[in-house]
C-alpha cells in the first residue's frame, strides 16, 4: 500500500492520525502475541458467560483468514488506540503493545484485496419510491395545498405521508437495510398504489394511460371500451417497467391469467387489482430482488441490475427508456456505451438528486432549514450551496472547486455578501403586488470578493454551524473525513473549569486543551473552528460586508478590535485567517479531502457503509482523482465503474 | 349516543340513487328525503355539531360594517350580499373585539382561543370536540387551504391542543375523503380487497423464494411477517366490526381539484358530509393563513391577498377592486357552506339546525389591524342554542372570549371562565343584551389660522375611490374631509374610532370650498379611550 494513502484509510476506519507504530521497538503483531494481549487485557470482561457491552472475543477468531469480523476488530482497534479500553482502573498495556494490536488489525483488514459486498436486497427509500412511482405512472401523487409565497408546503403526497427513513449505518437514507418494512409502511404502500391507479384510470385524464397503450383514448373515454388486448399490452409494459426488468413469457402468462375472458369495466377493475399486486410485490418495492444470482462465486451483475444501480445512484430513480433499452441485449455492459450513459445521465435534470440527496445528506445541509424561519430567506440561502454543488457535479467541474471556486450562485437576497461582484447580476424585478419573493439564482464570477469562494464560506453553511467548535467539527468530519466521536462523559463543562477567570472563548478552549483527554480532539477542532471567527452566526463577514447584509440578518454582535483568526495545525502548519487555511486545504490536505469525497460517494452509490474490502477500491479511485484537475464527472464514472458497484457475491447455498 | 336513523340513510343512499352517489349530488337527498322515509326522531335528538370557518386578513370596513339598523330590523352590508339569502339563519355580531391593534399572529390565536395571550390552553373547538365527540370515528377535523407560513408560524393555525400546541392541518380534499370514507381497514369491502391482495403477493413471494439466496430470504421473511400481521389485523377487525350504518362505498371519491375554488368547494362538501354521516362533530376550516399570500388568479387578481388587504397603504382603485373580489369570494364560500348544511336533512330539520357555525376573522380593519368590530357571524340554531335572524350590536367592545365561553356552555361544557373571560356574552339565545345606543353629543368646528379642531363623528368614506379618506360629521354643516398620511392613520389608529364621536385637531386647508384636515396632531375620544393601545406581538 502506498504510504501516502495511509492517513486516508485510517480516517476511513475511524482511527484518526496515529504515529507510525513501527517507529517504537515493536512487538511482532502475530496471532500468538495478540492472544496474549487479549488474555492480559480483554478476556476478563469480554468473554465467558457474562460479557460486557455485547463485545465477546469468544465469538471471533484471532487466526482465521476470514474478513467477516471487520466491524468487531475495527471497534476493538479504535478503543484500544484511543485508550478508551482497558478501563482506567484496569491494568494498562504499554505503548508498544497497543501499537502491535493496531498493526495486527491493519495487516488483517486494511491490506487486503478488493471484493464486492455480499448481495442484499434493499427497500426503496422514500424519495426513491416517490421518483420511481412518478417515472412509472408519468405523474406525481400530489398533496393538494395552495401554493403561495413565503409558505412552506410539501407537494408530494408520498413524502408528506410516508414515515421518514432513518439514515442507515452509511449515514445515507438510501441505506435502508436497518429500516425494514413495517405494517405502517405496508398500509402506505397500499394507499399510494391505490390512489395512483385510480388516477391512471381516471376517465377525464387519460394521458398517462395513453402513454402505456400508445393510442389516443379520448377525454372521458368509457371503461366499457377496454379490450383484453389493450389490457394485456398495458399490463405487460407496466410489469416490465415496475420490476425494472422483463418478466418471462411463462410468468406473464401466469400473472395475466385472471384477466382472460374479461372486458370493459370488469377488466379495468381486474387490471387495477393485478397492477396493485405488482406495486405491492417485493420485486417492485425492493432493489435487486430479481437479479440473476450465481451462488458461491463473485460475479458481474447483469445489465438490468447495473442499469438500476446506475440510475438510483445518479438519479435516485428507476432507469429511463434509453437506459433500459440498452439492457436487454446487454450492450450497457460495453465500456464505451456505459461511459456514454454516465455522462448523458449526469447532464439530465434528474442528476440534481446528487446535490439534493447525496451532498445534502453527506454535508448535513438540512441543518440550514433550522437557520431560517422564513421560506423566502430559506429558499434563497439553501439553494445557493445546492445550485453550486449541482453545477460542480453535472458540469464536470474539478473536484477541489468544492473547496475553492471562482464561481458562485446567488440572487439579490444572498448577493449582499459579494458587494462588488453583485453589480454584474442581471436585475430581477418582482411583479407588482408580490411582497417578497426568492428570485432565481444566477451564476456569478467572483472577481472582487476575497474570502467567499467555495462551499465552506457560503452564508448558509456558516449559519447552520454556529460557533468555532461546531464549525471545526463539521469541517473535520464532513470535509476532511476524520472521525471525532463523542466527548467523553466524565469531562466537566468548560465553565466549571474556569473559576472566576474572565476569558475569551478562545482562551477558554486553550485552557480546555490543557487536559490531555480534551486535547486529543480539540487540538484538531479548535484551530480550524477559530479560523471561521471572522464570520458571524448569519455567515456575514465581520471584517467587510456586514453592513450590507439584509435587514434582520445583520449580526447583533459588535466587533471589538481585530478578530483573531490565526491558528496552528497539528502538522505545525500555521495560518493567519481562513483564506490561508483554505490554501492548506487545497494543497497539503487535498489528498485527505479527495479521499473522503471518494469514500462518501462510493458509500452513497453502494447504499451501504464501506467495509474492509472496499479499502482497495477507495484507494484506487482516490489515486485517479488525485491527478490535477480530476473532475466530479470522472469520480462518478469511476465509482459506477468500480468493482463493488459492478460485481456482487452471493453466498453459496447451504443444504437445509 | 344510540342512533336509529341509520337505516333510513342506507336505504336512502342505495335505494334512491343506486350504487353510487357522486358527491356533488348528495344535496339532492334533501329533495326526496321525505318521500321514502318516515322520521324516527323519537327520544333521540340528533347530535349537535360545531363548525368554524376562518376568513383571513380582516375586511375593508366600509364594505363590511352594518351602520344603523336594530336587532330585528337591519339591512345587510354590501360584503354580506353573497349570503344574504341565509339572513334568517344568522346571528350577526357587531362590536366584537379586543383593544387596540392586533398582529396577524395574535388575531389568528384569538379567533378560537378567546384571547391572544391564551397560548397554553386548548382552543374552544377542541374543548367542544372533547365534549360532543362521543364515539365518532374522528374526534375533530382541522382543515386549511394553504401551506405553513413558517416566518410567523401561528398565522397558520386556529386550532390548538390542550397545551396550546398547534394542531396539524390538512388541505387535500381527496386525502380527507380517503381518511373519512376509504380507510383501508375500516370499510368491509376494502378489507376484502386487502385480503385478496395479501393472497396474491404471497404467491409472488413464493416464486421469489424459490430462487432466493439466504440474504433475499431474510428480507422476504421480513416482508412476509408484515403480510401476516396485516392478515391478522384484518381478521381481528372483521371479528370486532359492527355493521356500519352507512355504506361509504356508495359515496364517490371527489375528483382532483384543479384550482383553489374547486379545492375549497370540495372541502366544504366533505365537511358537510362528515358532519352528516356523524364521522365527526367538530371541524375547523381556514380559507387561508392569517396573512395569506395567496394569489387569486382564477378571479383575475394578480396581487397577493395580504398586499391588497393593506388597502390604505397600497391604495389604487384596482387594488380595492381586487381586495373586494377576494372578500366576496370568501363570503360566497360561507354561503356555499350554509347552503350545503341546509341541504342535508337531519331528522326534523336540516343539518344546519343542529349545528353551530362560527364564521369570521381575527381582525377588523385589514390595513390597520384594528381589533375592533371584528367580523363575527353565527349561523344555525344549534338545537336552540341560538336565536337567529338578528343583528346584535353591542354597546361596548365584547371580547371574543365571552362569545367562546357562551358557546362552550351552550354545548354543555361546565366552565364559568375561559381565557381572559369570565362573563358570558348576552343575547345569543334571544335574551336581553346591552345594545349599542347613540349617546347624544355636541358637534362643532373651531378654526384658527392654519388649524382646525372638530368635534363630531368620524366615518370612513363609503366611496371606494376614496379609500384613504375619512370624514368628520358635524350637525348642520358639510362634513370635514380628513385626508391623512399613513403615518397619521396608523399612529392615531383612526379605524378604531370610526363611528364614534371624537375631537380631532389638525392642519387646515380648503379645497373647492370644502374644509380639509391634512395633518392630525391630536385625537380625543368623547366617551371612550383616546389611545386604544399598541400592537402586541
Amino acid at each position: 500500500m502506498p504510504k501516502r494513502i495511509q492517513p486516508l484509510l485510517l480516517a476511513c476506519t475511524g482511527i484518526g492520525f496515529v504515529l507510525d507504530p513501527f517507529a517504537a521497538r515493536a512487538i511482532e503483531p502475530n496471532p500468538e502475541n495478540i492472544s496474549l494481549f487479549l488474555e492480559a487485557y480483554c478476556l476478563k470482561c469480554h468473554s465467558g458467560e457474562k460479557v460486557k457491552g455485547k463485545v465477546d472475543f469468544g465469538t471471533v477468531s484471532v487466526t482465521a483468514a476470514s474478513k467477516d469480523d471487520f466491524d468487531f476488530w475495527q471497534l476493538a482497534a479504535e478503543v484500544v488506540d484511543y485508550e478508551d479500553m482497558p478501563p482506567e482502573d484496569e491494568k494498562q498495556p504499554t505503548a508498544e503493545e497497543r501499537a502491535a494490536f493496531q498493526s495486527y488489525y491493519e495487516n488483517r483488514y486494511v491490506q487486503i484485496e478488493a471484493k464486492p459486498g455480499v448481495f442484499l436486497p434493499r427497500r426503496l427509500s422514500a424519495p426513491e419510491y416517490r421518483n420511481t412511482m412518478r417515472s412509472l405512472f408519468g405523474f406525481d401523487l400530489e398533496n393538494r395545498v395552495q401554493k403561495a409565497e413565503q409558505t412552506a408546503i410539501e407537494p408530494s403526497l408520498i413524502l408528506k405521508l410516508m414515515p421518514t427513513d432513518p439514515p442507515g449505518e452509511s449515514g445515507f437514507i438510501n441505506d435502508t437495510h436497518g429500516a425494514p418494512i413495517s405494517t405502517t409502511l405496508w398500509d402506505q404502500y397500499a394507499y399510494f398504489s391505490e390512489v395512483a391507479l385510480i388516477r391512471l384510470f381516471s376517465r377525464s385524464r387519460p394521458q398517462s394511460l395513453n402513454a402505456f397503450l400508445e393510442v389516443e383514448l379520448p377525454k372521458n373515454y368509457r371503461h366499457e371500451d377496454f379490450t383484453l388486448s389493450m389490457g394485456q399490452t398495458l399490463f405487460r409494459k407496466f410489469v416490465t417497467k415496475a420490476y425494472r426488468r422483463p418478466v418471462s413469457d411463462k410468468e406473464f402468462e401466469d400473472i395475466q391469467s385472471p384477466l382472460v375472458g374479461l372486458s370493459g369495466a370488469k377488466l379495468v377493475s381486474a387490471l387495477k387489482f393485478e397492477m396493485q399486486a405488482v406495486l405491492m410485490s417485493p420485486s417492485f418495492l425492493y432493489r435487486g430482488m430479481r437479479m440473476e444470482k450465481v451462488p458461491g462465486i463473485q460475479h458481474e451483475v447483469d445489465a438490468f441490475e447495473l442499469a438500476e444501480r446506475l440510475s438510483y445512484f445518479l438519479w435516485e430513480d428507476s432507469p429511463d427508456e434509453e437506459l433500459f433499452n440498452l439492457t436487454s441485449d446487454g450492450s450497457l455492459l460495453e465500456p464505451k456505451i456505459f461511459e456514454q450513459q454516465v455522462s448523458r445521465m449526469l447532464k439530465s435534470p434528474k442528476a440534481r438528486s446528487l446535490a439534493e440527496s447525496f451532498a445534502n445528506q453527506w454535508l448535513a445541509l438540512d441543518g440550514i432549514n433550522d437557520a431560517y424561519k422564513d421560506p423566502y430567506l430559506l429558499v434563497s440561502y439553501k439553494s445557493q450551496p445546492l445550485d453550486f454543488l449541482n453545477y460542480l457535479f453535472t458540469e464536470n467541474r474539478p473536484i477541489m472547486e468544492m473547496i475553492d471556486s471562482e464561481v458562485t450562485f446567488t440572487n439579490s437576497v444572498t448577493a449582499s455578501v459579494y458587494p462588488e461582484d453583485r453589480k454584474k447580476l442581471e436585475k430581477y424585478v418582482k411583479p407588482k403586488g408580490i411582497e417578497k419573493q426568492a428570485p432565481p439564482n444566477q451564476k456569478l464570477l467572483l472577481e472582487k470578493t476575497p474570502g467567499r469562494g467555495g462551499l465552506l464560506t457560503m452564508p448558509a453553511v456558516l449559519a447552520m454551524n454556529h460557533g468555532p467548535i461546531i464549525r471545526g467539527t463539521w469541517t473535520l468530519e464532513r470535509i476532511l473525513g476524520e472521525h471525532i466521536g463523542e466527548p467523553p462523559a466524565d469531562v466537566p463543562p468548560i465553565e466549571a473549569t474556569l473559576g472566576n477567570q474572565k476569558l475569551t472563548f478562545r482562551e477558554q478552549f486553550a485552557l480546555h486543551r490543557n487536559n490531555a483527554t480534551c486535547a486529543r480532539c480539540h487540538e484538531k477542532i479548535d484551530p480550524i473552528g477559530f479560523a471561521f471567527e471572522a464570520y458571524n452566526d448569519r455567515g456575514a463577514y465581520l471584517l467587510g460586508d456586514i453592513t450590507s447584509f439584509p435587514k434582520g440578518m445583520q449580526s447583533k454582535k459588535k466587533v471589538d478590535g481585530p478578530v483573531d483568526t490565526t491558528g496552528r495545525l497539528s502538522t505545525s502548519e500555521t495560518f493567519e485567517n481562513f483564506e490561508e487555511l483554505k490554501q492548506i486545504f487545497m494543497t497539503s490536505r487535498r489528498e485527505a479531502i479527495i479521499g473522503n469525497i471518494v469514500e462518501r460517494t462510493l458509500s452513497y452509490a453502494l447504499c451501504r457503509k464501506l467495509g474492509a474490502h472496499d479499502g482497495p477500491t477507495v484507494e484506487a479511485i482516490t489515486e485517479k482523482m488525485l491527478v490535477e484537475g480530476a473532475t466530479w464527472g470522472q469520480l462518478f464514472f469511476n465509482v459506477a465503474n468500480s468493482l463493488p458497484f459492478r460485481e456482487t457475491v452471493i453466498p453459496a447455498r447451504k443444504k437445509p | 349516543m344510540k342512533r336509529n336513523w341509520s337505516i333510513n340513510r342506507r336505504t336512502f343512499l342505495r335505494g334512491a340513487f343506486g350504487a353510487a352517489v357522486p358527491l356533488p349530488f348528495l344535496n339532492l337527498m334533501e329533495a326526496s328525503a321525505d318521500s321514502g322515509v318516515t322520521n324516527l326522531a323519537g327520544d333521540n335528538a340528533p347530535p349537535l355539531r360545531f363548525m368554524s370557518l376562518f376568513k383571513p386578513n380582516g375586511v375593508h370596513p366600509p364594505s363590511w360594517n352594518i351602520n344603523g339598523g336594530t336587532e330585528n330590523d337591519f339591512r345587510m352590508s354590501p360584503l354580506m350580499a353573497p349570503f344574504s339569502q341565509h339572513k334568517d339563519d344568522l346571528v350577526i355580531l357587531d362590536n366584537m373585539g379586543d383593544f387596540g391593534f392586533s398582529s396577524h399572529m395574535n388575531s389568528t390565536r384569538r379567533f378560537l382561543s378567546g384571547h391572544h395571550q391564551n397560548t397554553s390552553g386548548a382552543s374552544m373547538d377542541q374543548l367542544i370536540a372533547d365534549q360532543i365527540g362521543g364515539d365518532t370515528p374522528h374526534r375533530s377535523l382541522e382543515l386549511t387551504t394553504e401551506g405553513l407560513f413558517t416566518g410567523q408560524i401561528d398565522c397558520s393555525y386556529i386550532s390548538y391542543g390542550p397545551d396550546g400546541e398547534r394542531l396539524p392541518r390538512e388541505s387535500d380534499p381527496q386525502l380527507i375523503f380517503d381518511r373519512l370514507f376509504r380507510h383501508p381497514l375500516s370499510v368491509p369491502s376494502k378489507r376484502r380487497d386487502m385480503s385478496s391482495l395479501l393472497d396474491r403477493v404471497n404467491d409472488d413471494v413464493k416464486l421469489l423464494q424459490r430462487k432466493a439466496g439466504k440474504e433475499d430470504r431474510d428480507t422476504l421473511e421480513e416482508y412476509l411477517t408484515v403480510v401476516r400481521e396485516t392478515e391478522q389485523r384484518i381478521g381481528q377487525i372483521n371479528k370486532n366490526a359492527k355493521p356500519s350504518p352507512i355504506n361509504f362505498e356508495d359515496i364517490v371519491r371527489p375528483p382532483l381539484a384543479t384550482n383553489l375554488d374547486e379545492q375549497v368547494n370540495t372541502m366544504i362538501d366533505l365537511i358537510a358530509l362528515a358532519l352528516w354521516t356523524d364521522s365527526t362533530r367538530c371541524a375547523t376550516y381556514m380559507l387561508g393563513n392569517s396573512n395569506s399570500r395567496i394569489i387569486f388568479d382564477f378571479l383575475g387578481v394578480k396581487e397577493q391577498h395580504h398586499y391588497l388587504s393593506h388597502f390604505f397603504r397600497n391604495f389604487s382603485r384596482e387594488n380595492i377592486d381586487g381586495l373586494l373580489k377576494i372578500s366576496l369570494w370568501h363570503m360566497e364560500k360561507f354561503d356555499y357552506l350554509l347552503t350545503k348544511l341546509k341541504s342535508y336533512k337531519d331528522q326534523e330539520g336540516s343539518l344546519l339546525d343542529h349545528t353551530v357555525v362560527l364564521f369570521g376573522s381575527g381582525m377588523g380593519h385589514s390595513d390597520n389591524h384594528t381589533a375592533q368590530r371584528i367580523p363575527t357571524i353565527l349561523a344555525g340554531q344549534g338545537g336552540g342554542m341560538l336565536k337567529t335572524g338578528r343583528y346584535l350590536r353591542y354597546s361596548k367592545n365584547q371580547e371574543l372570549g365571552d362569545l367562546h365561553l357562551t358557546l362552550m356552555q351552550g354545548f354543555g361544557i361546565p366552565i364559568d371562565s375561559y381565557a381572559n373571560s369570565g362573563t358570558p356574552l348576552q343575547g345569543l339565545d334571544g335574551s336581553p343584551f346591552d345594545e349599542y345606543r347613540e349617546r347624544s353629543f355636541e358637534s362643532w368646528i373651531k378654526l384658527s389660522s392654519g388649524r382646525i379642531i372638530v368635534q363630531g363623528r368620524l366615518v370612513m368614506s363609503e366611496n371606494l375611490d376614496e379609500a384613504k379618506t375619512f370624514y368628520m360629521e358635524v350637525d348642520g354643516k358639510d362634513p370635514v374631509r380628513v385626508d391623512v398620511s399613513f403615518r397619521d392613520f396608523h399612529d392615531f389608529n383612526l379605524p378604531y374610532h370610526v363611528g364614534t364621536p371624537i375631537v380631532l385637531t389638525g392642519n387646515r386647508e380648503e379645497k373647492n370650498g370644502q374644509l380639509l384636515m391634512t395633518k392630525v396632531s391630536d385625537l380625543k375620544s368623547v366617551f371612550g379611550k383616546s389611545n386604544p393601545g399598541r400592537q402586541r406581538g
